[in-house]
């Protein structure tokens, strides 16, 4: 009986921190913290991790929801599988593609210049002058940081939350095979 | 259990995934094989245990196909230059725009989660789960003395006395009264205890009726 109170106070906990968003571009927890919180100490903390989560992770997919790693700032988060995705909509963009363009340069000059892109190279690639009202919105909304010093972009982990980076690159190939 | 045997239904559906892999209906990179090898596992028993190894042995080709695709994704993939070729191409807005359906997240923030018990749960769990079980072998030791461990027996029943002697004179009374005083619950667990053995030893009497207790 005890046993099964602290596995929900653990899942509880579990749940809470995982879809606790600290701020616009941080959501869940690392696996420090988690640990932290939890009070692992025992050598063997990140399978007990691993069971944790994948113990959770049942709990959730018949609501629904999956258990996600965001790997640009290596936390765990919740995140609502593709069905549920799909139903909702989950476009940050609707109806504003100039933003989601100017993203995508982000992306790619990032990509390029492993992690830092100077606005004018931005610009380049959009091949638009004026883009610095897209790149305070992005920045207002959490995606990327503007550096006025260097004159310089740098994304947020808030993109590791928000895009499916694989299926991107699938319809990326899809359209460069037409 | 002893009927059961959908090897032939799980064999039915590889083929119908194979055949479908084939003619290029279905992508195995987006085909889901846990739902087969699941059936696979709930429904096996010594019984059919025959006819599911080759039910697992064409699953698991279906997986090895899988992760071969997977591994030719991955070689295929110079992500820098997919997004810079692309953008070669100066696409509109609108087209950069359609590239990213259906890639969006909708990431699960539940802030007011029971917020005030979890908070509580969190920080009481962190003060109170620091036990950290641990089997360890024990080295035996040679020792002059016959027990290791001291029994406190006589302290036990100091205790039990001075609890008797401190309720000696309300006696006759109710149960309830001979704890009205003591607000911990652990105080009153120790008591209790004292008492149960006062009861055993005869020294108080209990009568269920009138829910008294008397010498």
């Amino acid at each position: 009986m005890c046993e099964v109170i602290k596995e929900m106070n653990e899942m509880s906990i579990l749940m809470h921190i995982l879809s606790k968003k600290r701020s616009t571009h941080q959501i869940g927890a690392t696996e420090e913290e988690i640990l932290d919180i939890l009070n692992v100490k025992n050598k063997n903390k990140s399978i007990y991790l691993q069971n944790l989560i994948t113990g959770l992770s049942n709990y959730l997919v018949p609501l629904g929801l999956q258990i996600k790693f965001n790997s640009l700032n290596s936390h765990w988060y919740i995140n609502s599988d593709s069905e549920i995705t799909e139903l909702i909509s989950a476009n940050p963009f609707e109806g504003r593609p100039s933003l989601a363009a100017t993203l995508l340069c982000v992306l790619t000059s990032c990509l390029k210049n492993s992690g830092s892109a100077p606005i004018q190279e931005i610009r380049k690639l959009r091949n638009k002058k004026e883009i610095m009202s897209d790149l305070k919105e992005l920045e207002k909304e959490g995606y990327l940081i503007i550096n006025k010093t260097t004159y310089q972009v740098q994304l947020t982990p808030l993109i590791g939350y928000k895009l499916d980076l694989h299926k991107l690159l699938v319809n990326l190939s899809l359209k460069l095979k037409e | 259990m002893e009927g059961i045997d959908f090897s032939e239904e799980i064999n039915k559906k590889i083929g119908v995934i194979k055949d479908g892999v084939l003619s290029g209906k279905i992508n195995l990179l987006n085909l889901e094989l846990n739902p087969i090898f699941s059936d696979i596992k709930d429904s096996l028993s010594i019984f059919n245990i025959k006819n599911y190894s080759q039910s697992y042995v064409n699953a698991c080709e279906l997986l090895n196909r899988k992760f071969e695709e997977l591994r030719n994704l991955l070689r295929s993939l110079d992500i820098e230059k997919k997004f810079m070729d692309f953008l070669k191409e100066k696409p509109s807005k609108e087209e950069i725009y359609d590239i990213f359906n259906g890639c969006w997240n909708c990431n699960f923030e539940l802030e007011p989660l029971s917020i005030n018990f979890l908070e509580y749960s969190v920080n009481r769990f962190c003060k109170e789960n620091t036990i950290d079980l641990r089997i360890e072998h024990l080295n035996k030791e040679r020792s002059d003395y016959q027990f290791l461990l001291e029994i406190p027996r006589l302290k036990f029943t100091e205790k039990i006395n001075e609890f008797f002697d401190e309720i000696r004179n309300k006696l006759p009374c109710y149960f309830e009264e001979v704890f009205e005083n003591e607000e911990h619950q652990i105080r009153i667990y120790e008591k209790f205890v004292y008492l149960l053995h006062l009861l055993q030893l005869g020294k108080i009497k209990y009568q269920k009726e009138t829910n008294t207790l008397y010498v």
